[in-house]
């Protein structure tokens, strides 16, 4: 049993650009993230990966970096909210979101804009409420954010309510 | 501009993820706290002892009870009474309660750095609900209440002794002898559980001490509270502590007053190091909650269907320590009457400690538990007595003019139409029939209606700077904290100069900067603030027009503003920009001033006087299904209706009503902070349920009613919350004929009630 005291040289690419960081054995992906790279991005609300807003993208999946062990990154592709944008551009999605205003404090955006962009670039366009149904908006923009991602996954919905 | 969909000022920061929240800053030479919490709900504290824990690798400081002996710190802190200690003093009070704190190079260090502090408590008898609290021979937890914090003229401080913290009492008309009026006379007893707020940011703040010059970064919702808390404290002038506060991710009422800004700020001080508090979700369910409440509530009806008389006796739970109950069982005491118009009135609410984390604010501020007793009465009061519930409450419904039980007079009062635009829910066809066709799916439609008061006598100043290119700031300790509270202000500002939004720029809480603000809450900030903000562009418009008159050889009277240009009534050629006329001017920028205050207060043992300046309204309808063979309530329909006055941003208004809603479900249905012996017994997400995405009806209606006579801005933050609750439940009662009266409406309790019924 490790004590996580160990250290080990995690390699990994972070929006395109490569790190090597100085892991222990305890420390999560949110840890490298956050604390080492600063992709403030990446925020821990439950810890346990119940709530989706530490989501980023790992080789194409939506993944919550609070439970991923962070030497099992390794030789990893991440995403985060940081790198969907090009240099003028917001991504699609990000976009979608401003323009339906699918949040109100916004700390949880981050996570269901990972999931999103998993769902549609790597998986293609699916079941929206399934795909986002384990991130917890407290806030309760829920109806906004739905109407964002409809509209990028072309489902037609719209969020205007009354 | 007012009245327009507005982008929020800084949404692009908002999904690029850059947004910069408390929890992001660490600057250089930070040190992380990690927090010994007490394991048993009551007991003396013999011993601690962080002798090995300081010496540890990475360790800077170990903060206890000794470090206050001999210091000029004051140890206690709260908004009403000061009882809180930093870290527990002679005994702890609860189990979670800080016993002593680590500050040290990483958290990881603090972390273990925990293990080597050494704690002997002797363990005394403790109690968890107010009656048991209040029964004879019950353990005290406080035995004097002589440190009252000032300001908050609104609380008066009464009742005290035993373990009543505070009681609010009220007396209108003939009181309890407005019974013998009475046909028919209601009593039930409805009960509430402590909730907590689930900010998905938790409680953050990073303190740095330099000299005697105290800095922090907080994610407060009262920084002039905090600023005033550290300096009674640290013995400094308010002038040489800054509170500053970066965008919060959600607030809901539980960041207002200090909460681990005292912590960070000593141990800064031992350490001469910037330090950084951020609390996991474990310790944000023992940091603050939503009040337990048990309402007794006798309600006099004549046999017409009027409600004569009321009596109300309520239980807040408040905890250990005092935050700020005194005021929330007042709103909660008087808020218990309903929007009705009622004769004779007899209330005593009291907020009552036990050996549980302190309640305080949290949204819907004691109107939830309330009118979860009033309303979910009202329709037992129906059924009963042979009437339509909707026609029995516009029976009994405040009008225009009508008194409210505090005696003040009631003026924009629109609950009829708001109910009534809530029940148009029930027009046919409007929700789809229950899917399941066998008869184990049963329907039921329920409403309810409520009032709630906004924090009276308030305080709101605001400042601008129009600068020379024409550009204005707004500089306001207005929290943004989702509640899109930055964009309206801006909205306002620029309907008041005449300009775009894109000229206004929102500089954001900082009390070395912005002007006094009491508080972001109590849905006020809108109306408050607002009304702030647009007096101090008046002050400058109308600095602007003088010096353009000036500068025109005009009398002023013949000037007009619009559209950026200033130019002669008729004369749009003889016109100037905003700017021109600011360059022109050579003074740099204008500044401009402007405030918002309101009184009131109410008589100790009458409580008549004024409550509020404005009294918000809301009504919600509900169809839900409820599953026989399960208990599962599922909300099919729901419409919010609203007096929302004059609407500043309609997307962001309807949010709240969406968050509100969202809110209201989960606590109808889920929502309930479980104790074993005073032992947290669900402190993580994955125990403690919570209403998500599937959980919101598919017919989900918001009704935002504006008043085109009427500019007045009215807070939409809390309102809609509160009836959400009864509403479920009526409809739950509507459904299977059963009637719960303590939250939440679990499968397993409706399933329950209906076993009984069979």
């Amino acid at each position: 049993m490790s004590d996580g005291s160990e250290i080990f040289l995690l390699n990994l690419r972070v929006n395109g650009r490569a790190h090597r960081v100085p892991v222990s054995a305890d420390d999560t992906l949110l840890d490298v993230l956050r604390r080492d790279l600063r992709f403030f991005s990446c925020r821990e609300t439950c810890g346990l990966g119940l709530c989706g807003s530490c989501t980023v993208v790992v080789d194409g999946r939506a993944v919550s970096a609070c439970l991923a062990p962070a030497f099992t990154q390794d030789g990893c592709e991440v995403r985060t909210a940081e790198g969907l944008e090009d240099t003028d551009d917001l991504h699609p999605v990000q976009q979608a979101f401003v323009d339906e205003q699918a949040f109100q404090c916004s700390f949880c955006t981050p996570g269901f804009l990972m999931s999103t962009v998993a769902m549609l670039e790597e998986d293609g366009p699916a079941d929206v409420e399934s795909a986002l149904t384990g991130h917890l908006c407290r806030c309760g923009s829920y109806r906004q954010i739905m109407a964002a991602v409809g509209k990028v996954a072309g489902d037609g919905r719209d969020g205007t309510g009354e | 501009m007012i009245g327009q969909r507005q982008t929020l000022l800084d949404a692009r920061d908002r999904v690029t993820g850059r947004i910069p929240y408390t929890i992001n800053l660490e600057p250089p030479g930070t040190l992380h706290v990690a927090i010994l919490r007490s394991t048993v709900p009551h007991a003396r504290l013999v011993r601690v002892d962080a002798s090995a824990a300081s010496q540890l690798p990475g360790v800077a400081a170990v903060l206890t009870r000794d470090d206050f002996a001999g210091s000029s710190i004051r140890p206690l802190f709260g908004p009403v009474f000061r009882d809180q200690p930093i870290v527990a003093m002679d005994r702890v009070r609860y189990v979670g309660e800080p016993v002593a704190a680590v500050a040290a190079t990483d958290l990881r260090a603090a972390e273990a750095a925990l293990e080597s502090i050494e704690v002997e408590y002797e363990e005394l008898p403790a109690v968890f609900t107010p009656q048991d609290a209040l029964a004879a021979g019950a353990p005290l937890l406080h035995e004097s209440f002589d440190d009252r914090a000032p300001g908050y003229a609104d609380i008066v401080l009464q009742g005290q002794g035993g373990n009543v913290c505070n009681k609010f009492q009220l007396r209108k008309g003939d009181g309890l002898a407005g019974f013998e009026l009475a046909d028919e006379i209601f009593e039930h007893e409805f009960s509430s559980p402590p909730v907590q707020h689930v900010s998905m940011e938790p409680h953050a703040a990073v303190a740095s001490f330099e000299g005697d010059y105290l800095t922090v970064h907080t994610c407060t919702q009262t920084p002039y509270a905090v600023r005033d808390a550290l300096a009674y404290m640290f013995r400094l002038p308010a002038s040489h502590v800054r509170v500053v506060v970066p965008p919060v991710g959600g607030g809901f009422g539980g960041k207002t007053y200090a909460k681990v800004e005292p912590l960070a700020a000593v141990l800064s001080k031992m350490t001469h190091r910037p330090v950084k508090v951020h609390l996991t979700r474990e310790e944000e369910f023992v940091t603050n909650r939503k009040h337990q409440a048990f309402i007794k509530l006798r309600t006099g009806m004549r046999r017409d269907g009027t409600i004569v008389a009321r009596e109300v006796q309520a239980l807040f739970n408040a905890g250990a320590y005092t935050d700020i109950s005194p005021r929330l069982i007042k709103n909660g005491g008087y808020g218990a009457v309903g929007p009705y118009r009622i004769s004779h009135v007899h209330i005593d609410s009291y907020a009552v400690f036990t050996n549980l984390p302190s309640a305080g604010a949290f949204r819907g501020y004691g109107v939830s538990q309330g009118s979860w007793a009033y309303e979910s009465q009202m329709d037992m009061i129906a059924e009963a007595m042979g009437f339509d519930p909707i026609e029995l409450r516009m029976r009994n419904l405040l009008l225009e003019g009508d008194t409210f039980a505090t005696g003040e007079t009631l003026h924009g009062i629109r609950f009829p139409e708001v109910l009534r635009d809530a029940t148009t829910l029930f027009e046919a066809g409007r929700v789809p029939p229950p899917a399941e066709d066998d008869g184990s799916v049963k329907r039921g439609r329920g409403c309810a209606v409520i009032i709630k008061s906004t924090i009276t006598p308030s305080t709101s100043a605001a400042s601008v700077k129009l600068n020379s290119d024409g550009s204005l700031q707004v500089l306001t300790s207005t929290v943004d904290m989702g509640q899109g509270a930055h964009t309206a202000l801006s909205q306002i500002a620029a309907s008041a100069l005449g300009v775009g939004v894109g000229s206004i720029g929102v500089v954001g809480p900082d009390t070395d900067v912005t002007p006094f603000d009491l508080t972001t809450s109590s849905s006020r900030s809108t109306a408050a603030m607002g009304a702030a903000v647009r007096e101090a562009v008046f002050d400058v418009r109308r600095q602007l027009l003088d010096l353009a008159a000036q500068q025109m050889e005009v009398d002023v009277t013949d000037l007009e503003l619009a559209d950026g240009r200033i130019s002669v009534v008729g004369d749009p050629a003889s016109g100037r920009s905003i700017a021109e006329v600011v360059t022109a001017s050579r003074r740099g920028t204008l500044a401009g001033n402007g405030s918002f205050v309101t009184e009131g207060g109410l008589h100790p043992e009458t409580g008549q006087g004024i409550a509020s300046e404005h009294w918000h309204q809301g009504a919600v309808a509900a169809e839900v299904d409820v599953d026989v063979a399960t208990g599962k309530v599922t909300v099919r329909g729901l419409r919010a209706s609203v007096y929302a006055g004059t609407v500043v941003n309609p997307i962001n208004a309807r949010m709240q009503i969406d968050g509100s809603v969202s809110f209201g479900i989960s606590q109808a249905l889920f929502e309930q902070l479980i104790h074993d012996e005073g032992h947290p017994a669900n402190s993580s997400l994955s125990e403690y349920a919570l209403a998500g995405l599937a959980d919101l009806p598919e017919v989900f209606e918001v009704s935002l009613i504006e008043d085109p006579d009427n500019d007045e801005m009215h807070g939409l933050g809390e309102t809609c919350l509160p009836p959400v609750m009864p509403a479920i439940a009526n409809a739950v009662a509507d459904a299977v004929g059963v009637r719960i009266r303590h939250l939440p409406l679990t499968a397993e309790r409706v399933l329950d009630a209906l076993e009984e019924q069979r």
